[in-house]
């Protein structure tokens, strides 16, 4: 049970930046100013800590 | 008059942090393992800021700020890639810093040695480290020869400015070392925070009220810029996404990432680090603004001219101080990371190259004096590459980024896959650089995909599949 978790936390965020990022390639909706596309990548980098954070609560390291 | 004032500035900036690094370090006795991994008693805050100080250069500072001004959304990939280079590290980094401890490892081609048992592959891997670290010396070099020509109002030219450089960064690295460098850190991340809040957010504001109506501007002035192209188009949607992955993956390949991991106080250290650090990344998007503002305001530069994109504006809108202010950071984040990649790379040649396979100066004194030495020459080997090279600053980059990541498999498949042998890893290695060498050479990218990528897929492939192959052999023995 450990091993997809940690396995599912760490790729969700990796693919939201890579993999996925074609799919979101538009201007629009603009998100508080900035091309959708941008924020998209900005909003993912803000939320990875949080992955990484529950990664290491599935260790048991925090 | 105004170059007088901006190069003050610059001068005075960057001597005050060399006086602070070195009143802070004056009670560390220097030997060699605590000149290149800082007596591996760094605990979290310590750390982050030698990785901040490391990972966010003039690299970030000019190198985003110029790609988004020449490509415009191309440059995302480089908000993106450090992030996915986080969550690996999370997995990654802890296990070399185990390995290091255990074995008393220095620098990255030792962890070829504790991990495959074999001096040849060992002293391979050094002599590509040091190659594959120079293209990135040279980027801190550009960048630094950038900011003092552009403080020095048409004052200073480039050459000037790259001997200047060269001088700064090896006399740095001299007085510094690893811990100088994170102690150096300290005055170079408020520093730049600073500046990125002035041209990230005050410069928008000032010129359009507000960074919506910059991108409602961008959007009629450049409607292709602010998405990335078609899925085959160069910088299109495949190479972005096999650029994050390159370079997100070989995010902490480099011999001086390795060296800093070596510094860690314990591993936990590491994997709080890899947490904290995204956040980090969020000063790119004001890097961003600035390169669009840039874009804007003072369009028409072109080449490898787009890297003093946002500089050019406050040049010519503002006062020499804020310039100096601006340029005195921009020295600094490409000072402070030029010490730790010419420290990492000098210590592997007197190490890995000189000790273990000539088996000169062994004992600390003779190789502290070597190491410096061979910071000297690779230094010199970054000015001749900057004036053979002449392309912009991310060109640089991602040029060592398909270097260093095919080191990648090594690393990964050494700690989380038991079959890897040292056959299968020496035959990817060997292939990936070559092809990495060949596709960047002759300029083709397939189908838009980074030729890094596909050399990194072919290394992974021999490696898994001669790995396979010569798994009895190894088991015998």
């Amino acid at each position: 049970m450990q091993t997809p978790m940690r396995f599912l936390l760490a790729a969700i965020p990796i693919v939201a930046l890579s993999l996925a990022v074609p799919f979101v390639n538009r201007v629009e909706p603009r998100i508080l100013g900035l091309p959708f596309v941008l924020a998209w990548i900005a909003l993912w980098v803000i939320l990875t800590p949080a992955f990484i954070w529950g990664i290491g609560r599935v260790e048991r390291r925090w | 008059m105004s170059a007088f004032g901006s190069l003050g500035i610059l001068v005075a900036i960057v001597a005050g942090t060399i006086v602070f690094a070195l009143v802070s370090l004056r009670r560390v006795a220097m030997s060699p393992q605590e000149y290149i991994v800082g007596g591996r008693g760094f605990g979290s805050v310590f750390l982050w800021v030698l990785l901040a100080g490391e990972i966010y250069t003039s690299f970030t500072f000019l190198g985003a700020a110029g790609w988004t001004y020449g490509f415009g959304a191309p440059a995302y990939y480089i908000l993106a890639y450090g992030t996915v280079g986080y969550v690996l590290a999370y997995f990654l980094l802890p296990r070399i810093w185990e390995m290091g401890k255990s074995h008393g490892l220095l620098t990255a081609p030792d962890f070829f040695m504790a991990r495959y048992g074999s001096k040849a592959l060992s002293i391979f891997t050094a002599v590509i480290y040091a190659v594959a670290i120079l293209p990135y010396v040279t980027l801190q070099l550009s960048g630094l020869q950038i900011f003092i020509t552009l403080a020095g109002y048409g004052n200073v030219n480039s050459q000037l400015g790259a001997i200047l450089a060269f001088i700064a960064i090896v006399l740095f690295v001299f007085v510094t070392g690893l811990r100088g460098t994170a102690w150096a850190s300290i005055v170079k991340d408020a520093l730049v925070i600073g500046a990125l809040l002035f041209v990230g957010i005050a410069m928008p504001l000032h010129f359009f009220g507000s960074h919506a109506t910059m991108f409602d501007q961008l959007l009629q002035a450049h409607p292709q810029m602010l998405s990335l192209a078609g899925p085959f188009a160069a910088k299109g949607t495949l190479w972005y996404v096999s650029t994050v992955l390159l370079t997100g993956i070989g995010f902490f390949m480099g011999p001086q990432s390795i060296a800093a991991t070596f510094s860690a106080k314990d591993a936990n250290v590491l994997r709080r680090n890899a947490m904290f650090l995204p956040l980090y990344q969020l000063i790119v998007l004001l890097v961003f603004f600035a390169g669009f503002t840039a874009l804007l305001v003072a369009p028409g530069l072109t080449g490898s001219a787009i890297d003093q994109s946002f500089l050019a504006v406050v040049q010519h809108f503002y006062p020499p101080w804020v310039l100096g202010f601006i340029c005195a950071t921009g020295a600094l984040c490409a000072l402070i990371p030029s010490t730790a990649l010419l420290l990492s790379a000098a210590s592997i040649v007197s190490k890995n190259i000189f000790g273990d396979l000539f088996g000169v100066a062994l004992d600390d004194r003779s190789r502290m004096i070597l190491t410096r030495a061979c910071v000297a020459v690779l230094g010199l080997g970054a000015l001749v590459l900057w004036v053979a090279l002449k392309t912009t600053l991310v060109t640089m980059l991602l040029l060592y980024y398909n270097g260093v990541t095919q080191f990648a498999p090594a690393f990964f498949l050494g700690f989380f896959w038991k079959r890897v042998t040292t056959a299968g890893v020496a035959t990817g290695l060997i292939a990936g650089i070559a092809i990495a060498l060949y596709l960047a050479a002759a300029g083709i990218s397939p189908y838009g995909i980074n030729a890094g990528f596909i050399a990194l897929i072919v290394n992974v492939a021999l490696t898994v599949s001669i790995s396979l192959l010569t798994q009895k052999k190894e088991l015998a023995v």
